[in-house]
């Protein structure tokens, strides 16, 4: 590394800076890579010419850093430089006693999205259930889709996938856990961005439209699935995990949105020893509404 | 004969002052040659682009001439092989990677508060490595001898797929000047990688944390580690190629156990990141200058920074999706057509973000932000397009067809190079000291965008009506006429376009307005600096408080250090 990387700074005005100096030596070396590689494509003389260039570029490149780096003094030209704007108005958005927040200014601990999430996930097993046992006459055939029979092929027979599995059964349950849990978080994310009603428009809303989106797709995707989901059922069951995940979620206090609080408090973890480690975080806001602001 | 009329001292001082005005030439010209100054060797890559910018034009205008018209034979059917490589090639390589880097190299020690990039010998070392390695692949014209005699440049395709380029199928060495120019080039462009790199982690201004760094500085870091990843492989392949025509070896040859595939897999795991190393860069400069120019800061700096790893990551994974009709298993098709479709959601992050920059804000309509502007709604539907072609059946259809030169040229064109040109409109006056002319420019700019886009979403409709790359000229009876003509009368005006900002460079270096050191009202380091800047950078080390040091120290009353 050069001696610029240490920012010498023993110059005052009318004084110099120490720059690495100037040098033909990495052009002769670049030529002579250049020319050793051409050699190959012309003559060998060529590549003997760009051989000798090489490492003369090598030998005089070395002691041009060895023992120490040549460096030229450039002399510190006093330029007037201004740094101010004309534009001295700034306009503001409205958003409260602050000159500046972040948006959203409050949102839903971490936590909260996973809490809906569980809770949403349970909720959604239920009529996901009533539809196996009265369309199927068997509970585990909502699990077997999910948990790989929609992947397999068409020959499988419906009887097969209303049979219990092991294999599929755990499958199912990563994939429901998993995705459970996410779109709970992603619930916390969005809830405080939807101005009006957030648990209609999280809990029913949101879940028509995926469910519209997924039944456009599917037929493509994997029509052996799809000509097995039952579109009503599959409805009811995202709109069940809309509602409970959007409810226990709302029900969970906000949290202001900064990003200078502290990691444990944006989860939503009570932990006061470890939220005051921070002084410029602000006040603690845990949880509950006496924190709205 | 005038001589003698003028005064005695007139006639002395005349012939006195041709040999120093050689002699000063001349030392302008040495002092070019040896430097080891970054903004230096940022201006002679981005010069050493611009210039084959109009090589690269030139050679696409002679294309579109040739498919303007059925049964044209304006070219020879071996020299349109040729241009169509030679094109590729070009604008990869000397026009897209110069110019990338070239920004790299002048702005990236200026933003972060330093005096030079880490290794200053390196860096001059990697710009003439990258220089000698162009100038090798454009002397295949006069030197290379091919299958038609002296004077072949390479025409295997900017992709070169074996076996094609076997000695069997590519005698003599045009072939070879490609494989080698490009050997050459790929360690130029490795040592200003690694110079990037090591500049950003090690040599930020006191009070630059990484979280504060420009978001141009993130992109470049982030693209000098995946070009670390990526250039290896090619230069790899390469050596193989090598090794295949000249020891014997067999890595591509199918006749000898070797493998077709084995290339397309070398070639495209760096050809795809490469898209993004063309990219990123882009993304940072319209980055800095939309928010400029919307009197914004950026929205969501974290979520940009994350979603431009999060780019680089992904963009390692999706190579194969050029590869769909190779005949890959179903297993490699659908990993390829998700992790695919996956890059769409960090390009969808930052094509939201930037939206959300201008949302609300004082727009101001300078030809950098028409440029940035523009690049935001095209690269959209590149974006698009992209997602279209990453599904496996729908690519079985297309692949090969113009449908996919129109994507790509949707991304390198309507996103690389409108944020190019921005990008040198913005810190042209930082560079020169001079504005460049908004007249010439918005002309620029106008006749740039009705080009592209007579071009090039016309070659989305021909792509759908089967006419496939590469071809030498059609039948006029397949309903491709009209199209063409148009595509080419597109580029015409493109190139067009591009010779009025040629001009203004010149014109305004020579008399355009006075820049001072932030025309823009900006908020970044470089501003802070002269115009241009004197070899030291900064006169003492500058100190930063929040992402918008400038915004700091014009807004006394309400800093944004308060707030980060």
């Amino acid at each position: 590394m050069t001696e610029t990387a240490q920012h010498k700074t023993e110059h005052g005005q009318g004084g110099t800076i120490q720059l690495p100096a100037p040098t033909h030596w990495p052009i002769i070396l670049a030529f002579g890579c250049t020319m050793a590689a051409a050699g190959l494509v012309t003559s060998v003389w060529v590549s003997v010419f760009g051989g000798v260039l090489m490492v003369s570029g090598c030998v005089g490149w070395f002691r041009q850093v060895l023992p120490h780096e040549a460096h030229e003094s450039v002399p510190v030209v006093d330029h007037a430089v201004t740094i101010a704007t004309s534009r001295r108005l700034v306009e503001r958005l409205q958003i409260g006693p602050e000159q500046r927040a972040l948006l959203p200014v409050e949102t839903y601990p971490v936590l909260s999205g996973i809490k809906g999430g569980i809770a949403g996930g349970i909720a959604m097993i239920l009529p996901a259930l009533l539809y196996g046992l009265i369309a199927q006459h068997s509970i585990w055939y909502p699990v077997n889709l999910l948990g790989g029979a929609g992947a397999t092929s068409s020959s499988i027979t419906t009887a097969e996938i209303a049979t219990f599995h092991w294999s599929w059964l755990l499958i199912a349950i990563v994939i429901h856990s998993i995705t459970c849990l996410l779109v709970g978080l992603l619930y916390g994310a969005m809830l405080p961005m939807l101005p009006r009603r957030p648990v209609l428009l999280g809990g029913v809303v949101a879940p028509l439209l995926w469910t519209g989106l997924l039944h456009s797709s599917m037929g493509i995707i994997n029509p052996a699935l799809d000509a097995r989901i039952h579109w009503g059922w599959f409805v009811i069951s995202q709109v069940t995990f809309g509602v409970v995940a959007g409810l226990v979620v709302a029900r969970e206090g906000r949290i202001r949105t900064t990003g200078r609080l502290p990691f444990f408090a944006r989860m939503g973890i009570e932990a006061p020893g470890l939220m005051e480690s921070n002084p410029d975080a602000g006040p603690p806001l845990p949880r509950g509404k006496e924190n709205h602001r | 004969m005038a001589d003698q009329t003028l005064p005695i001292g007139g006639s002395i001082d005349v012939t006195l002052a041709r040999p120093e005005a050689r002699t000063a030439l001349l030392e302008w010209l040495h002092g070019w040659v040896v430097t080891v100054d970054h903004k230096r060797l940022g201006i002679l890559y981005i010069v050493y682009g611009i210039v084959f910018l109009l090589v690269g034009g030139v050679e696409a205008l002679a294309i579109r001439l040739q498919l303007a018209w059925p049964d044209n034979h304006f070219l020879s059917p071996e020299l349109y092989n040729e241009m169509f490589t030679m094109h590729g090639t070009t604008m990869v390589f000397l026009v897209g990677m110069t110019i990338v880097f070239g920004f790299a190299n002048y702005l990236v020690p200026l933003m972060i508060g330093a005096r030079d990039m880490a290794f200053p010998r390196l860096n001059a070392f990697s710009f003439w490595m990258t220089a000698f390695g162009g100038l090798l692949l454009y002397y295949s014209f006069i030197g290379g001898f091919g299958l038609y005699g002296m004077g072949a440049a390479p025409d295997v395709g900017w992709w070169a797929y074996a076996p094609l380029t076997a000695k069997a199928f590519s005698p003599g060495h045009a072939t070879d000047y490609w494989a080698l120019s490009l050997i050459v080039m790929g360690f130029g462009t490795l040592g200003t990688a690694i110079n990037v790199i090591a500049t950003t982690l090690s040599m930020r201004c006191k009070g630059m944390t990484l979280m504060r760094m420009p978001l141009f500085v993130w992109l470049m870091l982030v693209v000098s580690a995946l070009t670390l990843v990526t250039i290896t492989p090619l230069t790899a392949a390469q050596i193989m190629l090598t090794i295949d025509r000249y020891l014997g070896g067999h890595f591509f040859d199918t006749q000898a156990g070797g493998s077709a595939v084995v290339w397309m897999h070398f070639f495209w795991i760096f050809g795809h990141p490469e898209v993004y190393v063309l990219v990123l860069p882009a993304f940072g400069i319209a980055s800095e200058v939309i928010p400029v120019f919307s009197r914004k800061a950026i929205f969501g700096y974290p979520a940009m920074v994350a979603a431009s790893v999060g780019i680089a990551f992904v963009s390692l994974g999706v190579w194969a999706h050029h590869m769909f009709t190779v005949g890959m298993t179903s297993v490699g098709n659908t990993f390829f057509v998700l992790s695919t479709m996956l890059v769409g959601i960090p390009t969808g992050i930052k094509i939201f973000n930037w939206v959300a920059t201008v949302w609300g804000g004082k727009i101001r309509f300078k030809t950098p932000m028409l440029f940035a502007l523009a690049f935001v709604f095209q690269f959209l539907i590149a974006g698009l397009t992209g997602i279209m072609l990453s599904v496996a059946p729908w690519d079985w259809q297309l692949h090969n067809s113009y449908f996919v030169i129109a994507h790509f040229h949707y991304v390198l064109v309507g996103a690389i190079v409108f944020n190019i040109f921005a990008g040198i409109y913005y810190w042209y006056p930082k560079a020169t000291g001079r504005m460049l002319s908004e007249t010439l420019g918005k002309w620029h700019f106008w006749l740039f965008l009705i080009g592209f886009h007579i071009t090039f979403d016309t070659m989305h409709y021909v792509g759908f009506l089967g006419m496939p790359r590469s071809i030498y000229t059609y039948e006029p009876d397949r309903g491709w006429n009209h199209l063409n003509l148009i595509i080419s009368l597109g580029g015409l005006i493109q190139g067009i376009a591009v010779l009025i900002f040629a001009w203004n460079l010149i014109h305004s270096y020579l008399r355009g307005k006075r820049a001072g050191n932030d025309p823009w009202d900006a908020w970044t380091l470089e501003w802070s600096a002269p115009s241009p800047p004197p070899a030291y950078n900064f006169a003492t080390d500058p100190e930063v408080h929040s992402r918008r040091p400038l915004w700091d120290l014009k807004h006394p009353e309400d800093p944004d250090w308060k707030y980060e």
